[in-house]
């Protein structure tokens, strides 16, 4: 693939994690196509959604809910919001051919401030784009969070 | 914890802790003194018993669970007897935990200190060297020590760390057949509780997480505003009409012994025709509307669909089953408390319909939930809030003037008032005045 792919491929990476850290939710959202899934496991990395819960198991409607309550000035957990800073980094192309789309794998550090306690997130992100009308988007994404089997805090902005 | 709080634990009089609840009132030192939190660990979690896990968890011999009892590591084990036992998680040699890991199917236990190993029924099958120990060793009392009591109710797996008190019919009460109520909402009366765990922490004191009727409309404003916008969306199916104002068919009810609940049977009863439409657009509904009218009869069944699984009831001090899931309680400082929310799927229903009501426990539960979080965020403001405690005193008298007390002697009040917490309050002061 030329370097224009792979950076193409990145800058969408980096959009969609400056959008995320800065919770601009409708413009996280516009990055995705109509079919999607955004999909965060628990209990380690491979329970199956339809015989156990995720954190985050959610098509449109779920997702657009989501973002609607974030966006109500009701959600307490994100009042106020967590500041948020993450580096995205260690992308492997898994099929992905420039005119069709892929998987994409990265690696992801996202530090996080709120009243006064700094908490790690780190993990693993899978995205699967589809180019749509000349544009790169994505159509599932599914985070690996090394912790994902600890007890955790609130988790109620996006990763 | 230091020593200073254990001589204050130890040295706590009975008047000084009589004082710190009144009814209607509680003061905010039993929420936020270690020292109170450490004889909590001796008086209520030392001797009450506890829910430790539901059979299902360990379906298969040699299947187990690690699980808390206040602090001590216990292990929900089937033995290849089939048999569950709780056993302590520490080897009888010197002291190491023999499993460290939270599940899994294990023929045995061994301790990898100086390699004392126990079978799956706890009994000791190998020391190394046994000829270092002299003719008085016996190995045969040398097994992973059992809990003093356990028994099981409808495959809720309790156990006790005092070898004396209350059996367990006696302690879940009025509390046994509202567990009855998640139970049979099976058409097979079978619950697996397999469905994955939510493992979530909050800064703040366990007792916080009550059954509270109060809160819903302000805490939850976000999730109430989506329910607004699509009634059948998430748990707002099971909760039409808003449930949570005075006038609500609602109502909060004091089971005794600290068990206390939310009781939605009369509001769901009345919005029956709107579930039953929700489940029939589910593949299997109408198949499972049927099945348990067969199972259950014709009135049961319908009390049993109404309520959709959801006893919302909280057993003291360690148990709430909720919606679809089971939580287990555990109290780890004064100040901090974690939440394990087991989802429950249903024996004999279709499989569409289990995964809808994981579906339905994700949107409102867990670290990434609509609810939950903020049900964590206000705790932890109220940890932060009770440091300021010119006046001590927190209101718990909500509905005091109102409620009444029904024929089987449960404690009723509406859905907004404040019986539960004043009903969990009065078994922790009986619980905590007894040496």
């Amino acid at each position: 693939m030329s370097w224009e792919t792979y950076r193409e491929v990145e800058l969408l990476l980096l959009h969609e994690a400056e959008l995320a850290d800065s919770h601009r939710y409708a413009a996280w959202l516009a990055l995705w196509t109509r079919e999607l899934r955004y999909w965060i496991p628990c209990n380690g990395d491979d329970a199956d959604p339809q015989r156990q819960i995720a954190i985050v198991y959610e098509e449109r409607p779920a997702l657009e809910e989501r973002l609607y309550r974030l966006d109500s000035r009701f959600a307490h957990s994100q009042r106020p919001p967590s500041r948020l800073s993450r580096v995205v980094s260690n992308i492997v192309y898994d099929g992905y051919e420039p005119e069709r789309g892929g998987a994409v794998v990265s690696r992801f550090v996202l530090g996080e401030e709120r009243r006064e306690r700094q908490t790690a997130w780190i993990g693993r992100a899978r995205h699967v784009l589809v180019r749509e009308a000349g544009a790169l988007r994505i159509k599932e994404k599914k985070v690996w969070l090394i912790n994902n089997d600890s007890p955790m805090g609130n988790l109620t902005f996006i990763l | 914890m230091n020593l200073h709080a254990m001589e204050w634990a130890e040295n706590r009089s009975q008047p000084a802790i009589d004082a710190l609840v009144r009814e209607g009132r509680a003061h905010s030192a039993i929420y936020t003194d270690p020292g109170i939190f450490e004889l909590e660990l001796k008086r209520i979690f030392g001797r009450s018993w506890l829910f430790i896990g539901h059979v299902s968890e360990v379906p298969a011999a040699g299947d187990y669970r690690m699980r808390k009892m206040g602090r001590a590591s216990v292990l929900l084990v089937r033995g290849e007897d089939g048999r569950v036992r709780v056993l302590m998680n520490r080897c009888r040699h010197r002291g190491s935990q023999v499993c460290e890991s939270e599940s899994g199917n294990s023929k045995m236990f061994r301790c990898w200190f100086h390699g004392w190993t126990y079978e799956n029924t706890g009994k000791l099958s190998v020391v190394e060297a046994p000829a270092g120990y002299g003719a008085g060793f016996r190995r045969e009392e040398m097994g992973l020590t059992p809990a003093p009591r356990s028994a099981e109710y409808r495959g809720f797996v309790f156990a006790s760390l005092a070898a004396e008190g209350p059996s367990l019919p006696e302690f879940l009460g009025h509390a046994a057949p509202i567990i009855d109520l998640l139970v049979d909402a099976s058409p097979a009366g079978e619950i697996l509780v397999d469905g994955g765990t939510h493992k979530t922490v909050y800064q703040g004191n366990w007792k916080f997480i009550g059954m509270d009727g109060y809160h819903p409309n302000v805490v939850h404003a976000s999730v109430v505003a989506a329910w607004k916008r699509n009634a059948e969306f998430g748990t707002g199916v099971t909760h039409r009409e808003d449930p949570f104002v005075d006038e609500a068919r609602s109502l909060t009810r004091d089971l005794g012994n600290g068990h206390v609940m939310l009781d939605f049977r009369e509001q769901r009863l009345h919005h029956y025709e709107a579930h039953q439409a929700f489940l029939r657009n589910t593949p299997g509904g109408e198949r499972y509307i049927a099945d348990m009218r067969r199972a259950y009869g014709e009135a049961r069944a319908r009390l049993l669909i109404a309520l959709s699984g959801d006893p919302h009831v909280g057993v003291f001090p360690n148990l709430q089953l909720i919606n679809n899931q089971v939580r287990i309680v555990n109290p780890i400082a004064v100040d901090k408390t974690e939440v394990n929310m087991i989802a429950v799927r249903l024996g004999g229903v279709s499989d569409e319909m289990n995964i809808a009501r994981l579906r339905q426990h994700e949107s409102f539960y867990g670290p990434a939930g609509g609810g939950s979080p903020d049900d964590a965020e206000i705790f932890e403001r109220v940890q932060r809030g009770l440091l300021a405690d010119v006046d001590p005193w927190v209101d718990l008298s909500r509905g005091m003037e109102r409620e009444t007390l029904g024929a089987d002697g449960t404690v009723v009040g509406r859905i907004t008032d404040e019986v539960t917490q004043r009903g969990q309050l009065r078994h922790w002061r009986d619980l905590m005045l007894r040496p």
